[in-house]
């Protein structure tokens, strides 16, 4: 059963996407959600076996999925199915504004459907080989989504993100090296010699100096995908140039896939040399992306730029969280994916239809936007605020827990520093927020209102990060636990 | 087929003293056309060096790697780069951040400093180890060179292949290579990341006329 989910979740959007290429452009939207709603099934009842029956194997041990796996795979699921959702919208503006060429939609559709399968299929791998190759992969289709739209911006976006990108995964793939080498003298050449459980379990007869160099390598190769400064410079051109649902996936979905690989390591790295190694640069490298986002959140002037470097700041918390350990942390930290993903998913979407309507990403020039488009208006004022971390929204929670966890396993001074630069932060973000909605109203364009269907697939996402700030269902609160066991290094 | 391991220690030898070489001169040429002949030649060399190991050492996967490396990065993608070559008319790197002279002293100084660290580093595998390392890290670090230093879009790519280079190397230095699977991995993603390049390489061509990167300078803050 588990062999049939795994292989569905990977199976269907690959041929799904490879029909979809070929389809004419009315068909192919049709072919790209059933394939995406067959492994969306199959991942969220892989993720509630696990959740309900602990660990499950296959493939002869090349797939093991765990809490922590599971609960990456269904949340790359839920941001996926936000951007395949939001996908028809901005195709369809794209082909009014007479920017789409034939066959780009089944173009689109099918490399969306691969960028997604790639990141649901990494979760699933107990192979750090393996998890580089996926990792790779989606780098390199995602960098076809990047530049997609063809103008000189998104084809220099794209450029920086494959070149920036390969170099960063280079190191990866060392760090990964470095790894192999130290335990294969423990294990000898067998492809168990990059299976993570395997490595867990023998983390403390691993060579010191090998595991040292290979976490360096992997927080700085994976650390670029993730957006960690200072490996950070391509993320708000990729970002901001993607078409919306791709904004969508690679905020939500592909940096949160990046921390889960660094993850691992560092899982293992503290096994060979206690946590403190690995703690430290992680709360290091989360306290230098959060200082580095700030003052180009305070000074942005592109609605999506801003987005993308509130992105860096969010994973700058999140790796913090990681570094700072401790169970209140941790919960912090999942809790954070999960509200973070689908805010920012959501958000850039309806940033997205309001930049296309408006005319102008300029943010001095979408001024009134809560009169002159409601819909994309609201979702962004609410967007914006859940993502400043005002209470009450998930957000809010992960940030507290976070920064409490904190003070609790000993981290107090980097805890205060991280809750000043956050509070700064907030206050750009509500200044813009406040152009945005209620400030003059800037260049002028017809407006179309949203379809009802574009408000749900706002409006729920939204709704579900405000009500996880002020209660969360017992079920999902076990299964956050068993998450936060993995990450504090225990059998989940 | 066997190798036996002295034999095999040469070959690893001469392969990773030429690639050194081809680093150097890679650093060193203004012409796009020649580094991605030199290019070609030093990634044959690193899948000849992986096929020398794995034959001494009786690792079928490695010499089944060695082949492969050697179909795609020695003929398939210099293939491709030689075709975006012939269309573009940017021929030569005019104007790199560092001049060729300067350029040639920055790669021997990272030979000598390579060789210094490979001395110095790790107890692993027998066969050639400290002269494969040394030519690890050399190819790495000069990769890392010519991407900081160039500015058109092939040289870039031609770096990145350059890094490539010298991962292959370390892996095998290290560790007779990565089992199979994710080797075959690590080559279908590099394969698909030169098509892409390949892509936008041309894309580059039709929306802006060249392929120099220096027309990629507006998305800034």
């Amino acid at each position: 059963m588990t062999e049939v989910l795994v292989a569905l979740i990977v199976a269907a959007p690959t041929a799904a996407g490879l029909a979809a290429w070929f389809a004419d452009d009315r068909r192919a939207g049709w072919l790209a959600a059933g394939g995406f709603v067959i492994a969306l099934a199959a991942g969220l009842a892989l993720a509630v076996g696990v959740f309900v029956e602990g660990p499950l194997r296959a493939f002869g041990g090349q797939v093991v999925v765990d809490a922590l796996g599971a609960y990456v795979l269904a949340l790359v699921l839920a941001i996926a199915a936000i951007a395949v959702a939001g996908s028809p919208g901005h195709l369809a503006h794209e082909r009014e504004a007479g920017l789409l060429r034939p066959h780009d939609a089944g173009r689109y559709y099918a490399l969306l459907l691969w960028f997604a399968g790639g990141l649901a299929a990494v979760p699933l791998l107990d192979n750090l080989g393996l998890l580089w190759v996926g990792i790779e992969a989606t780098t390199i289709v995602s960098a076809l989504l990047v530049g997609f739209a063809r103008t000189p911006a998104a084809i220099e976006a794209a450029w920086k993100y494959l070149i920036l990108g390969s170099i960063g995964i280079g190191f990866a793939l060392l760090g990964t090296l470095f790894l192999y080498a130290s335990s294969v003298g423990v294990l000898g050449e067998t492809s168990d010699a990059l299976a993570w459980t395997r490595l867990a379990e023998i983390a403390p007869q691993l060579d010191p100096s090998l595991a040292r160099l290979a976490f360096i390598f992997a927080l700085a190769g994976y650390g670029t995908k993730a957006g960690l400064a200072p490996f950070h410079t391509w993320l708000p051109d990729a970002h901001s140039q993607a078409p919306s649902p791709i904004s969508s996936l690679l905020s939500g979905a592909a940096l949160a896939v990046a921390l889960y690989a660094f993850a691992r390591f560092h899982l293992v790295t503290a096994g060979t040399l206690g946590p403190a190694f690995s703690s430290t640069l992680l709360v290091v490298f989360g306290l230098l992306s959060l200082a580095v986002a700030l003052p180009f959140i305070v000074a942005q002037g592109d609605l999506k730029r801003l987005l993308a470097y509130s992105s860096i700041e969010h994973l700058g918390l999140a790796t913090l969280a990681l570094g700072f350990g401790g169970h209140l942390a941790l919960l912090g930290l999942t809790l954070h994916l999960f509200s973070h993903g689908l805010a920012k998913s959501t958000i850039f979407l309806a940033a997205g239809r309001l930049v296309a309507e408006r005319g102008s990403r300029r943010i001095g020039r979408l001024g009134g936007s809560l009169a002159r488009s409601p819909t994309d208006g609201r979702a962004l004022v609410l967007g914006a605020l859940v993502l400043a971390g005002l209470p009450p929204s998930g957000i809010f929670v992960a940030e507290i827990a976070i920064l409490l966890g904190g003070v609790q396993t000993g981290w107090g001074l980097a805890a205060a520093a991280a809750a000043a630069l956050l509070a700064l932060a907030v206050a750009g973000l509500l200044f813009h927020v406040m152009q945005v909605s209620v400030g003059p109203p800037g260049s002028s364009a017809d407006r179309s209102p949203a379809s009802r269907r574009w408000a749900l697939l706002l409006g729920v996402p939204l709704t579900a990060v405000v009500v996880a700030g002020l209660w969360t269902p017992s079920p999902l609160a076990a299964a956050l636990d068993q998450v936060v066991i993995v990450l504090g290094g225990g059998r989940g | 087929m066997t190798l036996d391991p002295r034999t095999a220690a040469e070959l690893v030898d001469a392969c990773a003293a030429a690639i050194v070489v081809l680093g150097v001169g890679l650093a060193a040429t203004r012409s796009i056309g020649r580094a991605i002949w030199l290019v070609a030649i030093q990634s044959v060399l690193t899948g000849v060096a992986a096929i020398g190991v794995g034959l001494a050492t009786g690792s079928g996967h490695l010499v089944i790697g060695g082949l492969l490396a050697i179909g795609a990065k020695g003929l398939v993608v210099p293939f491709v780069l030689g075709s975006i070559l012939r269309r573009s008319p940017v021929r030569r790197e005019r104007h790199p951040l560092l001049g060729p002279r300067a350029s040639l002293v920055a790669a021997v100084a990272i030979v000598f400093a390579a060789s210094a660290a490979a001395d110095g580093a790790f107890v692993g595998a027998s066969v050639a180890v400290s002269r494969g390392l040394t030519a690890a890290i050399a190819a790495v670090l000069t990769g890392l060179l010519i991407i900081m230093t160039r500015r058109k879009a092939l040289s870039l790519v031609v770096g990145l292949l350059v890094f490539e280079n010298g991962i292959a190397l370390t892996a095998f230095s290290l560790t007779y290579g990565m089992p199979l699977v994710v080797e075959l991995g690590i080559l279908f993603d590099l394969l698909i990341a030169v098509v892409v390049a390949w892509v936008y390489a041309r894309r580059m061509l039709d929306v802006l006329g060249t392929t120099s990167t220096d027309q990629l300078r507006s998305l800034r803050g």
